[in-house]
C-alpha cells in the first residue's frame, strides 16, 4: 500500500468522521436550542383589529397556540403525585356478572387502588334515559363496558394490573340485528327497559289521499353503517381533590354544564364541590357529549389521596364511546307526472347500542328531517330505536341528519330518472320556500334551499343552470 | 375503464335542541380602556366557536374581535351553557353573548349621553367610539366612557344575559309543532370517477352551497364545511364498525378502519348563499353538523351517474360498487339473450 492511498484513506475517514460529527450537531441543535423568544407582534392579524369585527376573516388566537406547539391538551398535564388509570373492558358483548376478583391486581406492586361497580355511590346516569352504568356491576350489555379500573403509578403497571383482574361472567345471547330487537317480546335484553326505547311519529295531512292522487308511487329501502368520530384527541380526564372534599377535575367534555350534573348524580356529591375545567378540545363531532373517564378519574383520586389521569386508548375510543346509528330506512312517495311530491311515508329503524344515550334526540331529529327539504303536504314518518348488544349509539355530528339524507336524495334522483327529468329540476320543483310548513306544519323563515341548489350548480356548471339563475 | 359521474344532494337541518330547553347565558365585562371580557360556560373543541362569540361581542360593542378576550369553560367561573352540540353555539350562545354585550353598552351609553347632550337612544356604536346618530363627529371614545362609568359614575359596565331559543312542544300523536327555533339549508354537488374494473370511487370534486345566515366568519365556515366534506366522504366510502357474530369489534383501530387522509380529499369549493336570520345574532344561524350531511347522498348520486348503479347501502365501498356492476352486466346480458 503506498503513501497517498493510505493518505486518501485518512483523509476520507477524517471527512466521514467530521460529516458524521455535523450530522450528530443537527440532530442535537433542538434539544440544545435556546427558546427564542416569541415573534408577537409580526404575527398578529391586522384582521383581528378590525372593526366592523362581524363578516371578518379574523384568525383564532388557538390556531396560533397550535401552531406553535404551545396548546396543553389532558396528556400534557402532570400534577405532583399523579397516577394513570386504566379501564378493563368486558370483551363480552352479553353477560352477566358472576364475580370479579381484583385481589391479584391490587397485590402489584405500582397498583395504588382499584375500583369496581360497588365503589360507584349512584352506578347509573345518561341524558334522558338514566341506563347507563358507570362500571358495569352485575349485567355487561356491551362488549366495550368497563368492569373495574386501576390506578397505578405507571400507565404500563395499570395496563399489567388489568391483566390480573379475574372476571367470571355467564354469557347471556347477544342481540345484534336492530330488526330482530325490534321484533323481540319481554323481557327483553335491557330488562326493565322495552326493546323499543324510542318512538316518533310525524303526521301531517293524510298519505293515503296523497298516494291515491299520484301517477307514480316510488318504493326504496337504504341502510347506512356505524361510525366512529375518530377525534385526533381520545377522550381523557384528571381529577385532583383537595382536603376540604372538593374535586376538580380537567376533562375533554363539549358539555361542562351536564358533565357536572352527571358527576353529582354519580359520586353523590353536591354541584358546589364540583369543579370541571374543560381545556382545549382536540375534535369533539358529538362524540365527547357525556361524561366516560371522569367518574372513574374521580373516585380513583378520593381512594388513593392522589390525582388521578385516563386517557382512552385508540380502541378504546371504538369501544367505549358512543357511535353514529345505523338506521334501516324505508321510503314510499307518490309524485305527480311533473315529478311535484304528493305524499311521502317513511319507516327508521335505528340500531340503539348498549345503551341509550342521545338516541332520543337522533329519533326525534332523523323522522322530523326525513321527508327532506321539500314542500310535502302528505307525511307519514315513523321511527323506531331499539337496544342492541352493541357498542352505544349517541350524539354525532348530524344526530341522523346524515342518513335520512342518503335515503331521500338517494330515492329522489332515481324518481327523477324514472320520469325523465333532470336532478336539479326535480329539486327545484319541490324544495321547501319562505313561509311553507315543515313536515311539523311549522311555517318557515329564512329558507334558502332553492338558492343554494342554484348557487351550487352555477359553480358546478349543471346543465342550464346559468339559464335559471 | 374510469367513469365520470356527477351527484347533487340538499338537505336542510335544524339549530339547537328538538323542542327541550337548551339555554346559554353569558357575562361580558366592559374594561376600562374599552376593551372586554366575555364569560361563557361552552368549550372550544376546534371549530372556532370562541373566535365567533368574540366577534360577535366586539360588533355589539364596535369594537375589534381582538379586543375581546374569552373565559371558558369552567364551572366555577363561567355562567352555564348547553354546550358545543347541535349547531348551537353561534346562535344560542352567540344571542346570549349579544344581549349580555348589549346590557354593558348600554350603561355605557347612560354615561355617554349626558356628556354628548343628547338621549341614550340617540347613539351608537362604531370603531371605539360612541357617536351620536347621524352625527358621528360628536363622539367619545369607548374607554373614556368605561373609565368615567367605573371612576365618576361608580356604575361598572357589565352585563349578563341567557338565551334560549323559541320552540313548542310537539303533538304526541301527530308529532306537529315547532321543535326548532331556525333552519340552515345547502347542497353539495360530486364529481367522481369510477374505475368500472374494480368498483374504485374517486372523488374528485365537492362543489357545496352553505346556509349559515350571516356568516360571523366566512374563513371559519369554510373550514367548518372542508371537514364536515371529509367526514362525508368517509361514511359514503370507506368508514365502517364491524362487528364479530359474538358482538365483538373487528377493527377498533386506524389500520382497519379505514378514514379519508388528505390524500382521499377532493377540490371542495365553498361558497356562503346570500341568508340573514332575524332570530340570530346579527343574522347568524350556525353550519357545524349540517356541513357533513349532504356529502354521502352526493357522491352516491355521481357513483349512480357514472355506473348506472344505485348503492343502497353505505359504505359504497370498492367491492360493493364492483359487485353492483357486475349485476348490472349480468342483468343485461340476459336482457341481451333474451332478445328483448
Amino acid at each position: 500500500m503506498d503513501k497517498k492511498e493510505t493518505d486518501d484513506k485518512k483523509a476520507a475517514v477524517i471527512e466521514r468522521e467530521s460529516q458524521t460529527e455535523a450530522l450528530r450537531e443537527m440532530l442535537r441543535a433542538p434539544a440544545a436550542a435556546p427558546l427564542a423568544p416569541l415573534p408577537l407582534e409580526t404575527l398578529v392579524p391586522e384582521v383581528r383589529q378590525q372593526t366592523p369585527a362581524v363578516r371578518q376573516r379574523a384568525t383564532r388566537p388557538d390556531a396560533r397556540l397550535h401552531g406553535l406547539g404551545q396548546t396543553k391538551y389532558i396528556d400534557d398535564f402532570y400534577l405532583p403525585g399523579m397516577l394513570f388509570a386504566k379501564i378493563k373492558r368486558a370483551g363480552i358483548a352479553s353477560a352477566r356478572i358472576v364475580r370479579i376478583d381484583t385481589k391479584e391486581a391490587e397485590a402489584l406492586p405500582g397498583v395504588v387502588a382499584v375500583v369496581t361497580a360497588r365503589d360507584v355511590p349512584c352506578n347509573s346516569f345518561g341524558p334522558s334515559l338514566k341506563d347507563q352504568p358507570v362500571l358495569a356491576g352485575e349485567r355487561v350489555f356491551h362488549a366495550g363496558d368497563g368492569v373495574a379500573a386501576v390506578a397505578a403509578v405507571t400507565e404500563q403497571i395499570a395496563a399489567e394490573a388489568l391483566e390480573k383482574i379475574e372476571v367470571e361472567y355467564e354469557p347471556v345471547t347477544p342481540v345484534l340485528d336492530p330488526l330482530e330487537s325490534l321484533k323481540l317480546e319481554t323481557p327483553g335484553l335491557h330488562a326493565p327497559n322495552p326493546n323499543i326505547y324510542g318512538h316518533k311519529v310525524i303526521r301531517k295531512g293524510d298519505v293515503e289521499k296523497g298516494f291515491a292522487a299520484s301517477y307514480r308511487i316510488f318504493e326504496a329501502s337504504y341502510r347506512t353503517q356505524m361510525v366512529e368520530h375518530v377525534p385526533l384527541e381520545p377522550h381523557s380526564s384528571l381529577a385532583t381533590w383537595d382536603a376540604n372534599g372538593r374535586v376538580t377535575i380537567y376533562s375533554t367534555l363539549g358539555r361542562i354544564t351536564l358533565g357536572r350534573a352527571d358527576l353529582a348524580r354519580t359520586l353523590a356529591v353536591p354541584m358546589s364541590r364540583i369543579r370541571i375545567i374543560a381545556t382545549v378540545v382536540g375534535g369533539n363531532f358529538g362524540g365527547k357529549n357525556e361524561i366516560t373517564t371522569e367518574p372513574v378519574v374521580a373516585l380513583l383520586a378520593k381512594k388513593t389521596g392522589r390525582p388521578v389521569k385516563c386517557t382512552f386508548t385508540r380502541p378504546e375510543e371504538f369501544t367505549s364511546s358512543t357511535t353514529r346509528h345505523p338506521i334501516i330506512m324505508d321510503y314510499k312517495t307518490g309524485v305527480t307526472k311533473e315529478g311535484r311530491i304528493l305524499a311521502r311515508q317513511v319507516r327508521l329503524v335505528l340500531d340503539g347500542g348498549a345503551y341509550c344515550s342521545w338516541s332520543e334526540t337522533t329519533l326525534a331529529k332523523a323522522c322530523i328531517l326525513s321527508p327532506g327539504p321539500y314542500d310535502i303536504e302528505n307525511i307519514y314518518a315513523e321511527a323506531f330505536v331499539v337496544y342492541t348488544n352493541k357498542t352505544m349509539t349517541g350524539a354525532m355530528r348530524g344526530f341522523g341528519a346524515p342518513q335520512v339524507c342518503f335515503a331521500y336524495e338517494s330515492h329522489m334522483d332515481d324518481i327523477a330518472e324514472a320520469l325523465g327529468i333532470d336532478p336539479l329540476e326535480i329539486r327545484l320543483r319541490n324544495v321547501l320556500r319562505e313561509g311553507s310548513l315543515s313536515p311539523t306544519s311549522q311555517q318557515l323563515h329564512s329558507v334558502v334551499v332553492r338558492e343554494t341548489l342554484l348557487q351550487a350548480a352555477q359553480r358546478f356548471g349543471w346543465n342550464g343552470a346559468e339559464v335559471r339563475a | 375503464m374510469k367513469r365520470r359521474g356527477r351527484g347533487i344532494a340538499c338537505m336542510w337541518y335544524p339549530i339547537g335542541f328538538t323542542v327541550s330547553a337548551n339555554p346559554s347565558a353569558a357575562v361580558v365585562k366592559v374594561n376600562e380602556d374599552g376593551t372586554a371580557t366575555l364569560l361563557t360556560g361552552t368549550v372550544e373543541t376546534g371549530q372556532g366557536s370562541l373566535t365567533i362569540l368574540a366577534q360577535i361581542v366586539a360588533q355589539e360593542l364596535g369594537i375589534a374581535t381582538d379586543d375581546v378576550h374569552v373565559v371558558s369553560a369552567d364551572t366555577d367561573t363561567t355562567p352555564m351553557d348547553t354546550g358545543a352540540i347541535a349547531s348551537r353555539t353561534t346562535y344560542v350562545t352567540g344571542n346570549a353573548a349579544r344581549l349580555a354585550a348589549e346590557k354593558a353598552k348600554k350603561i355605557l351609553f347612560d354615561v355617554a349621553a349626558p356628556l354628548l347632550g343628547v338621549k341614550p337612544d340617540h347613539l351608537e356604536v362604531s370603531d371605539h367610539k360612541i357617536q351620536i346618530k347621524g352625527f358621528p363627529s360628536r363622539s367619545l371614545h369607548i374607554g373614556d366612557v368605561a373609565e368615567r362609568a367605573r371612576g365618576v359614575n361608580g356604575d361598572p359596565p357589565l352585563g349578563s344575559a341567557s338565551f334560549n331559543p323559541a320552540t313548542a312542544a310537539l303533538d304526541p300523536e301527530t308529532g306537529q309543532g315547532k321543535p326548532f327555533a331556525t333552519y340552515v339549508y345547502a347542497t353539495q354537488i360530486a364529481e367522481v370517477d369510477v374505475d368500472d374494473e374494480t368498483g374504485e370511487v374517486e372523488v374528485l370534486r365537492v362543489v357545496a352551497s352553505h346556509d349559515c345566515g350571516t356568516p360571523i366568519n366566512p374563513m371559519l365556515v369554510e373550514g367548518q364545511v372542508e371537514g364536515g366534506i371529509s367526514m362525508g366522504v368517509g361514511f359514503a366510502l370507506e368508514e365502517e364498525m364491524l362487528f364479530d357474530a359474538n358482538g365483538r369489534q373487528i377493527n377498533p383501530n386506524l389500520t382497519n378502519y379505514i378514514m379519508p387522509t388528505s390524500l382521499d380529499m377532493p377540490k371542495v369549493e365553498v361558497d356562503i348563499v346570500d341568508s340573514y336570520d332575524p332570530t340570530g345574532p346579527f343574522g347568524a344561524k350556525g353550519v357545524g353538523e349540517p356541513t357533513c350531511v349532504a356529502t354521502a347522498a352526493a357522491i352516491l348520486n355521481a357513483i349512480h351517474d357514472a355506473v348506472g348503479v344505485r348503492v343502497t347501502s353505505l359504505p359504497a365501498t370498492s367491492e360493493k360498487v364492483y359487485a353492483a356492476i357486475k349485476a348490472k352486466r349480468a342483468q343485461e346480458g340476459k336482457r341481451l339473450a333474451a332478445g328483448t
